[in-house]
């Protein structure tokens, strides 16, 4: 039984649009900045016994169905990189070849509120890839798990580092070289702080699966942003960041929050995600 | 004296760039539809006289400065078009060359609501630029017309014709070929009915001038919007038109102002012109639009968060307002005539007589927990696409005294 805790994570420069949809590979690049796990994060217990006879899940205490692609890719390519377990102490052994046999139950909370809108299947996909490697003994790095909980989702490849995280388009077919690297760790730039105003919204949201789906399909912008605008922006921001130079970090940052929105408002049908708060808040900054 | 009458028009491939900013040349070509005046039009009558010793104007009662650029552009490039005018009749004799030396009064009447932000400004200078022509016996065409109210307000060109209208952007420094041309008139598509919400607003809005100067400077998308995406959007709007393809102008209509509105997202700082209120009217005609075989009804914004809605044919437009009238009713204390004003008779096409009607009305099937957000909407204005620009031959209609020359 392993116990982990992955933190969640906002882009700074955003992810919208894939490539492939079975893979999720993305149309551009994309930077995050981790977010302390004190104060949001998934926490992930998964155990493993001859005793189960299915995989299980539950989170925040309900039980969910493992059956979904995206679940089903990180499960298979997890167990995939299974190697040998030993714990004398517990007794416990088992080999590589037993693993695909086997049946985990994996309990899974979020410390935050999953109706907030604050990215927790991104966490949520990461905690669970990372304490299965944990579990299963895989020997791949945190840049080679990350590319396995892509799968689950997007934006869970940024968790698997604190700090400063990119997320690499890469090129390749496969999306083995899709993957995320850690930029500068969190200490690099620790006098940054954090405050996110948690808006009320009456509106059900446009999922981004869905709506980054719609935009791929039929907005005129999004292909000028992905293959023109985003690749420079990226250059300036890891720039931005290593140097600490805020005021480009400030432009960078809000001048690809509001692009990726008015893609999102150049999508057939238009996806409103700010509302008339969002936007106060932006005018009382100015 | 003369007196003309100028409607105002709603671009529905928009008009957000200037590559000149001091003869108003625009990044891209503009297409828009005429509204019908007897609904929203400027009145302005202009005169001149000996008497007069400066050149004045009055705006809805109140006296303007004529000192601004715009103002002095339009002024001169009339001047510069005079010609002789003889009224025997009223015994006037007026030499080409005496134009430059004689100075005018010009009072200007809107009868819609300037803070309604329903482009006062583009029915104003080309009724201005109008008016004018004909009282200094100008001998140029309407789009030679829309090339000087082009230089007052950009859209003002596009007033110069009814139906729908063409603004080409032009290629020449001089912005000589810079103008507006019809494309069918108003009676060539007269089933489609034009219903507007005005919507209410705290916010003061960023000027248009302001903004899409801000946008051509910051926005990183505008460029690839005027060059790839508008030119293909404007043949293929064109051919919509001309063929009355409701399917295709609805589809190209909505996809052009979010576009607009998304390259305005995009600007440094970000502008904002459609709000809640805004996008919620958006996600009624969407979800009824994809309810049905065929869109019925297309929305397009300008700068502000009013929303045209263009509906197919009456009944598209009656069922229109019945949903409108559902999501949006009045506040309680209301009156039904002043909150539905324009064409009125659409009231009665959709069985609606007193508030209780309104009260009444069943939530649109297609919409899940339909909200009723009252007071949301100020009003509706129910009109088609209209005529052109007129004289008035009426003096009863002149908004300035004939004896004194100074605002009735």
């Amino acid at each position: 039984m392993v116990t982990a805790q992955t933190p969640t994570n906002i882009a700074v420069i955003k992810y919208w649009g894939k490539r492939d949809e079975t893979l999720i590979l993305p149309v551009n690049d994309s930077i995050s900045v981790t977010l302390d796990p004190a104060h949001l994060c998934t926490t992930t217990t998964v155990a493993v016994s001859p005793s189960f006879d299915q995989d299980r899940m539950w989170l925040n205490g309900k039980e969910i169905s493992l059956s979904g692609g995206r679940y089903q890719n990180c499960l298979r390519e997890i167990r995939a990189r299974a190697c040998d377990v030993q714990d004398e102490e517990k007794g416990i052994k088992i080999a590589k070849k037993d693993w695909e046999k086997l049946h985990v139950h994996v309990a899974s909370y979020n410390n935050f509120p999953t109706a907030a809108g604050l990215a927790s299947s991104a966490a949520g996909f990461a905690c669970l890839v990372f304490a299965l490697a944990k579990l299963m003994n895989a020997k791949e790095d945190n840049s080679e798990l990350s590319a396995i909980a892509r799968q689950g989702s997007g934006s869970a490849c940024r968790s698997l580092f604190g700090g400063f995280v990119k997320w690499n388009m890469g090129k390749a077919e496969d999306g083995s070289d899709s993957l995320a690297v850690q930029l500068v760790d969190e200490k690099h730039w620790d006098e940054l702080v954090i405050i996110i105003a948690v808006v009320s919204s009456r509106q059900k949201e446009t999922s981004s699966t869905t709506g980054m789906r719609d935009s791929v399909e039929t907005s005129l912008l999004l292909e000028h942003r992905a293959k023109e605008v985003v690749p420079k922006r990226t250059k300036q921001m890891e720039e931005a960041i290593k140097n600490r130079d805020f005021g480009s970090f400030a432009q960078l940052a809000c001048a690809d929050s509001n692009q990726f929105h008015a893609v999102c408002l150049d999508t057939c049908p238009p996806i409103f995600y700010m509302n008339d708060t969002s936007h106060r808040q932006d005018n009382q900054l100015c | 004296m003369v007196t003309a009458q100028t409607p105002t028009n709603i671009a529905v491939i928009k008009y957000w760039g200037k590559r000149d900013e001091t003869l108003i040349l625009p990044v891209n070509d503009s297409i828009s539809v005429t509204l019908d005046p007897a609904h929203l039009c400027t009145t302005t009558t202009v005169a001149v006289s000996p008497s007069f010793d400066q050149d004045r104007m009055w705006l809805n009662g109140k006296e303007i400065s004529l000192s601004g650029g715009r103002y002095q552009n339009c002024l001169r490039e009339i001047r510069a078009r005079a010609c002789d005018v003889q009224d025997e009749e009223k015994g006037i004799k007026i030499a080409k060359k005496d134009w430059e030396k004689l100075h005018v009064h010009v009072a200007s009447y809107n009868n819609f609501p300037t803070a309604a932000g329903l482009a006062s400004s583009a029915a104003g200078f080309a009724c201005l630029v109008f008016a004018l022509a004909k009282l200094m016996n100008a001998k140029e065409d309407n789009s030679e017309l829309s090339a000087i109210a082009r230089q007052g307000s950009g859209s003002a060109c596009r007033s110069l014709f009814g139906g729908f209208v063409k603004w080409n952007m032009g290629k020449a420094e001089d912005g000589s070929d810079s103008l507006a041309v019809q494309l069918v008139d108003e009676k060539h598509w007269d089933e489609l009915v034009i219903i507007i919400a005005v919507v209410s607003s705290r916010q003061k809005e960023t000027s248009s001038t302001t903004g899409m100067r801000d946008s051509v400077e910051t926005s990183l998308l505008l460029e690839h919007r005027a060059k790839e995406v508008v030119p293909k959007r404007t043949k293929q709007m064109e051919e919509a038109i001309k063929n009355r393809d409701f399917g295709s102008f609805a589809q190209l209509a909505c996809a052009d102002s979010n576009q607009f509105h998304a390259v305005c997202l995009d600007t440094c700082p970000p502008i904002f012109y459609m709000n809640d209120t805004s996008h919620r009217i958006i996600s009624c005609v969407e979800k009824w639009n994809r309810s049905e075989e065929t869109p019925q009804v297309a929305y397009t914004f300008d700068a502000g968060p009013n929303a045209v809605l263009i509906a197919h044919n009456r009944k598209a437009a009656t069922q229109l307002l019945q949903k409108l009238l559902f999501c949006f009713p009045p506040n309680s204390d209301a009156d039904l005539d002043s909150y539905v004003i324009g064409d009125k008779s659409i009231l009665k096409d959709a069985g609606i007589e007193d508030m209780k009607d309104v009260e009444a009305l069943s939530p649109p099937p297609e919409i899940k927990n339909a909200e009723r957000s009252k007071g949301e909407v100020s009003y509706f204005i129910c009109t088609k696409p209209g005529r052109g620009p007129v004289l008035l031959s009426d003096e009863s209609q002149a908004l300035l005294h004939p004896e004194t020359g100074l605002p009735k």
